[in-house]
């Protein structure tokens, strides 16, 4: 395999002129994207960097508790991802979410980098890392697609769930549809990823690892456990954190609390 | 010892972010076989009382007793299942008519009561006014008299202790209005049903005796019986 082309700062300037292309487009055509672009575009590169240092040291460094720290702050990073995208104020849903995911993505990485990789030791920052930024990126997601959907399904069809108290329904029997929809939801992205990859895109992660010289052989074993894992760990952390969501969303006598918008 | 079949003592209750409370320490007591009928104009708290009483709202204040249990104490979906509420706008769900009457029986608390047989719905739907109803068409192309009558009929089926019916003909025509009276009244001779209703009609039970309160100046006021 040939060794990887390093990409000069000069060349990586050029990569700019996609984003030139983007801000014609948005001015071109009145889109009034081009602030969001800007900001887009300048946050990636400095996000980007700045990873590129902190990873650097880190895989460096062999540092148990810094391997974990680091993961707790990508996980509370999502968290705060998912807290500018569900605009709930009645229900307290941020601190069990973020519990949740924490515990799930942990137990996550730990398996795939520790048992499936089988890496020594499990928290091998190389491996750990990465493992656990495509969890909390993918599941992230599927989060907040869910969330959003339940809080806003259980407020529109609010008629319709307390219709079904009524009429003798516990609280998981009225809002059994709205919680599938609001999972499903979630859960599409990811296995629409399954569906698609291979033949509709190559994913990140195998372009990234034959870019850097890996067996493409090799890079599909990989691109396998990961396409696994993402579906597995989006499915049961979502899951769970729809089910103490949706308790949350009712009260001690099984009256819905979402008061309509 | 014989209890009422519901009792309500000193219930207050306040909208978040208001600063007075609709009803305050109001006193309810309801025999089996009564039919309540409360009036009172609109924002005078009369849905939430209802509410309150099946546990659709969170209560604050007041104590509510069915057959000399405090309510809190009751499975909500059992409660429910014995206290039946048929809100103003009728839901029903996007299926035939048979498949909406059939609903309860879905639900855990009542699979164990008997599933109504098909000829003794039809003969229900000849019963509620809705002899022109198949139990195969879609429910949710009835007009809103047929959809309220069928609600009612629905309740009725999982045989409850009590009905209370919010506003039953508020968005009604007269003739339709007519009708939904007319089978209330109806239940609560033949079938000995306790029924609260809450209207701001100027309805008053014409076949049978009902009590008759008024919910003004936040408490309940008696008419005449």
């Amino acid at each position: 395999m040939n060794q990887i082309i390093d990409i000069s700062t000069g060349k990586l300037l050029l990569a700019f002129v996609f984003i030139i292309a983007a801000q014609a487009s948005s001015l071109f055509y009145h889109l009034g994207l081009h602030r969001d672009i800007t900001i887009g575009a300048l946050r990636t590169f400095a996000q980007l960097f700045l990873m590129g240092y902190v990873l650097t040291y880190i895989l460096g460094s062999d540092n148990f508790l810094l391997t974990v720290a680091i993961f707790a702050v990508m996980v509370i990073s999502a968290m705060s991802i998912i807290k500018g995208r569900v605009k709930e104020k009645q229900i307290a849903y941020i601190l069990p979410t973020f519990l949740t995911m924490l515990v799930t993505y942990f137990a996550t990485a730990v398996f795939v980098s520790g048992m499936i990789v089988g890496t020594t030791p499990w928290w091998e920052p190389r491996y750990f890392i990465p493992t656990g930024g495509m969890v909390i990126g993918n599941s992230m997601s599927a989060i907040a697609i869910a969330l959003e959907r339940l809080f806003g399904e259980l407020r529109r069809q609010r008629e319709v769930v307390e219709m079904k108290l009524a009429l003798g329904a516990d609280y998981r029997e009225a809002s059994s549809d709205v919680f599938r929809n609001a999972v499903t939801a979630g859960m599409i992205p990811s296995i629409n990823a399954m569906m698609g990859v291979g033949l509709v895109f190559i994913p990140g992660m195998m372009s990234g690892q034959i870019l850097s010289g890996t067996d493409p052989l090799i890079a599909i074993r990989y691109q396998i456990v990961v396409m696994f894992m993402l579906v597995g760990s989006t499915a049961v952390t979502s899951l769970i954190v729809m089910l103490i969501i949706r308790r949350r969303c009712f009260g001690v006598g099984e009256e819905l609390l979402l008061s309509p918008r | 010892m014989n209890h009422p079949l519901l009792e309500i003592r000193n219930l207050s209750f306040t909208y978040e972010g208001a600063s007075v409370p609709v009803f305050e320490r109001l006193d309810l007591v309801v025999g089996s076989g009564e039919f309540i009928l409360i009036k009172g104009t609109s924002g005078t708290g009369k849905s939430t009382l209802l509410r309150l009483v099946c546990r659709l709202n969170k209560p604050q204040c007041g104590t509510i007793l069915f057959r000399g249990r405090d309510i809190t104490l009751i499975p909500p979906a059992e409660l429910r299942s014995s206290i039946s509420y048929v809100a103003q706008v009728p839901q029903l769900v996007d299926a035939p008519v048979g498949e909406n009457l059939l609903l309860p029986f879905a639900f855990r608390v009542n699979r164990k009561k008997a599933l109504p047989r098909h000829e003794d719905l039809r003969a229900m739907l000849d019963e509620f006014y809705l002899d022109d109803v198949t139990l195969e068409q879609s429910a949710l192309k009835l007009s809103a008299g047929q959809k309220q009558r069928l609600a009612i009929m629905r309740s009725i089926l999982q045989e409850p202790d009590m009905m209370l019916l919010d506003e039953p003909t508020s968005a009604l025509d007269p003739e339709s209005a007519a009708m939904v009276f007319s089978i209330t009244e109806r239940l609560n001779t033949s079938r000995k049903m306790t029924i609260m209703t809450v209207t701001h009609s100027d309805y008053r039970p014409e076949t049978i005796k009902g009590v008759m309160y008024r919910l003004e100046n936040r408490t309940l006021k008696l008419m005449q019986e």
